[in-house]
């Protein structure tokens, strides 16, 4: 299939979440369980696409990942902001994937 | 806080958001590079979808294979929450905005800049909104155009290295959610990874369609046991 098609498919689909909030104004007044459940779907979205795919890809030294993101939790936890926590893994992935075992 | 915004200030405010998403949309350039996209074809991917989690999803669900259906949903399902992130910032814009000037908005709305302009009281000028969207924006264009070209110099382990940011940054929202709102944002982050990686690695389901079942499913489960001020 020409790459063009999912690519566009995916503008598609986020221009029309995106969009909506500046048609339609029906949107304030969901039923409070489909509106809890549509506010927790990105925090339910996050673990599948951390996982199984952090440890896939690095099969064999599947944990170069994981010990990667473990540091950027911890860093994440103590300090706000993305850069250093995001740096800090890729300096700690290679460092394990560098290593001679 | 009193004086008007300008969009001098969109600039200024935007220019942490381009320094956070350059180094993550290089990941994503080397992605593209690695599923045999062209450059163009990077540049168009960022261009025209502007979000993070949903184009990594995008790009890796090419290149399983997945069916279009699989992609579409499952990219609309990991970015509806722009759509509550819009309603909010739609109800804090100054004037009412032109047919024309809405897509341009809606089209910048992210969850940084969600996180940036909302902090502002309202009224929200359309001018200084643009501009914090814009210089976001280019942030996350050009990074993905950086990430394809240096892909040709980085050594193959570095490369490998560099694909850990996507994980990361998703850790990182992970754990500023668990941070503020409690230990069940993890619980059903957990769930939804844990129905994920049963369905894929062990039943061998289409990944596409193993994440629109473990997010709904993980999803439903957490709306039944968390509290409303939780998941606001």
């Amino acid at each position: 299939m020409n790459p063009v098609i999912p690519i566009l498919a995916g503008a598609v689909a986020t221009a029309i979440v995106r969009l909506l909030p500046f048609y339609a104004s029906w949107l304030d007044r969901l039923p409070p369980f489909l509106s809890k459940s549509l506010r927790l779907l990105p925090i339910a979205a996050l673990g599948p696409l951390i996982f199984p795919a952090v440890i896939l890809d690095y099969t064999p030294t599947w944990w170069a990942g994981l010990i990667g993101i473990a540091a950027a939790s911890a860093v994440a936890w103590r300090k706000n902001g993305m850069i250093i926590p995001i740096l800090l893994s890729i300096l700690i992935t290679w460092a394990i994937l560098a290593l001679p075992f | 806080m009193g004086r008007t915004l300008t969009w001098k200030q969109g600039c200024q405010e935007g220019l942490p958001i381009f320094i956070g998403y350059f180094p993550t949309a290089i990941a994503f350039g080397l992605l593209c590079r690695d599923l045999g996209l062209k450059a163009w074809h990077a540049v168009l991917f960022s261009a025209t979808n502007f979000a993070g989690s949903g184009q990594f999803l995008a790009a890796s669900l090419m290149g399983s294979g997945a069916l279009l259906i699989e992609l579409f949903i499952s990219v609309l399902l990991i970015n509806m929450r722009y759509t509550f992130m819009g309603a909010e910032l739609a109800r804090k814009l100054d004037d009412d905005l032109s047919w024309w000037q809405r897509p341009i908005i809606a089209h910048g709305t992210t969850d940084e800049v969600f996180s940036v302009a909302v902090l502002h009281p309202a009224p929200l000028p359309k001018g200084y909104l643009f501009a914090l969207e814009a210089t976001s924006y280019l942030g996350w264009v050009s990074g993905t155009a950086v990430g394809f070209l240096i892909g040709m110099i980085l050594p193959p382990s570095l490369q490998l290295a560099v694909g850990v940011t996507l994980y990361a940054l998703f850790t990182v929202l992970l754990t500023q959610q668990t941070r503020q709102k409690g230990a069940m944002v993890l619980l059903v982050a957990g769930i939804s990874a844990a129905i994920h990686t049963i369905l894929t690695v062990v039943f061998s389901f289409a990944v596409g369609w193993s994440f629109v079942i473990s997010m709904l499913s993980a999803t439903i489960i957490g709306a039944l046991i968390i509290d409303e001020e939780v998941a606001q």
